[in-house]
């Protein structure tokens, strides 16, 4: 963690709990919920897997040092169903990743949101509702 | 960025709350009192069943293709009540007093982030009646001898025998995960009575359900894109009597065809491996894209 490029983080997460919060493969306790990590990376590998899937991105750290960070989503027909498909997020993808990180401090966080260099956005757990008109 | 913030908060739990509120608006308390009764007022699952039927002036068993509805294309879970919430107007379920204990003692944990699942974090299968409650895609396959309700976690099936047949004899009885099923057809409703389940967790920090617990299900598509289930659970160690709850499924959207049920193999990736920490939580075990060297890999 130390000297990595994060850019940080900490606020409410209510929306990402709502939608991790179903009674999936596994708790999601073992990760933070009221702190994010936002990242640029590039993807170095995309596991879409049942019952939960990783985005393994390369982060690069100040020291010229490199992180493999993974971030864990749900299986593949939730992330489909989300719009998040395997070739949308190729090796060698640049991107900007945020999650949720794990408690124990290895490199794993849960996936919140994933920004590609071409500014198309990925939620995995769903795009959140758009803000009420005032 | 800083009134996002501000609204953030608020905003979530407006739409959290309208919600939960939306799905216990769809049945009034006196809805819900009357169908709790309509349980209550037997003394088991099985004469429950046997009043439908009869009711259904015997109902139909392998009724052809024509009679069926269509049940057709994917469907998840979209709320409705719980095996130990109380119901719309407050009413609670009436529990013995260790699944009570049970109950507060997982909500003291949970409250803790200390949360474990004895069942599917060693990739076992939900299970019966927890099936009614796990989110991820199902698909409703409908013939006059026999109904699938299928869920892709774990690929599981639960089998609707309605070709008239009954359960085994009590001598071939023994504890099922999914329990053994039989129904008729009531118009287009599926009435379901199950029995010869299994005493395990009926979900994350919850209390066991008993080999005793038998249900009775009502289920039918209310409209376009929503089938309901109307479920009376009896348990005699669990529960002081019967318990009701209404469960709806959404029909997933899916114009393209994209999204289809795959076959879910739950050890499939190493990374998905956890265990049960000292303290009673989840965490990992080894993380293979970890570098070894930056990893704070964990005691076990």
């Amino acid at each position: 963690m130390n000297g990595n490029r994060m850019t940080a983080a900490v606020f409410a997460t209510a929306i990402l709990l709502a939608a991790t919060s179903a009674q999936a493969h596994h708790s999601s306790v073992m990760f933070e919920d009221k702190k994010e990590v936002t990242f640029e990376g590039v993807v170095k590998e995309f596991q879409f897997t049942n019952p939960h899937s990783w985005l393994v991105v390369n982060v690069t750290n100040k020291d010229g040092s490199v992180t493999a960070w993974g971030f864990e989503a749900e299986g593949p027909s939730t992330l489909i169903r989300n719009g998040i498909r395997p070739a949308d997020l190729k090796p060698g993808t640049k991107l900007t990743i945020t999650g949720r990180p794990m408690k124990d401090g290895r490199p794993g966080a849960l996936f919140v949101k994933a920004v590609r260099d071409d500014g198309v956005e990925f939620y995995p757990g769903g795009r959140p509702a758009p803000a009420a008109r005032p | 960025m800083t009134s996002f913030k501000k609204f953030a908060v608020p905003m979530v739990l407006l739409i959290v709350s309208a919600s939960v509120f939306a799905q216990n608006a769809r049945q009034s308390p006196d809805e819900f009192r009357r169908m709790l009764d309509r349980g209550i007022k037997y003394r088991t699952a099985a004469e429950l069943y046997q009043a439908l039927k009869t009711e259904a002036h015997g109902g139909k068993q392998s009724p052809p293709f024509d009679q069926l509805p269509d049940w057709s294309g994917l469907w998840t879970a979209a709320g409705g009540n719980t095996f130990f919430d109380a119901g719309p107007g407050g009413i609670a379920p009436k529990l013995r007093p260790a699944a009570a204990a049970a109950v507060k003692k997982g909500e003291e944990l949970a409250a803790k982030g200390i949360e474990y699942d004895e069942n599917l974090s060693q990739c076992g299968p939900p299970g019966f009646p927890r099936w009614l409650v796990i989110p991820f895609l199902r698909e409703f396959i409908v013939r006059p001898e026999e109904t699938w309700l299928t869920s892709e976690t774990v690929n599981n099936v639960r089998r609707i025998y309605t070709d008239g047949r009954s359960h085994p004899a009590p001598e071939e009885r023994y504890p099922l995960y999914y329990g053994d099923s039989i129904g008729f057809w009531d118009g287009p409703k599926l009435v379901i009575h199950t029995n010869q389940l299994m005493t395990r967790s009926m979900g994350r920090q919850q209390p066991d359900q008993s080999d005793q617990m038998e249900t009775v299900e009502i289920w039918q598509k209310v409209r376009a894109g929503v089938m309901e289930a109307d479920v009376w659970i009896y348990d005699p160690a669990l529960y002081s009597e019967p318990w009701y709850m209404k469960r709806i499924y959404n029909q997933v959207p899916n114009p393209e065809k994209s999204v289809r049920v795959q076959y879910w193999n739950c050890t499939e990736n190493p990374n998905n491996e956890v265990y049960k920490t000292p303290d009673g939580s989840t965490n990992y075990k080894d993380l293979t894209f970890s570098n070894k060297d930056n990893a704070k890999e964990p005691k076990r």
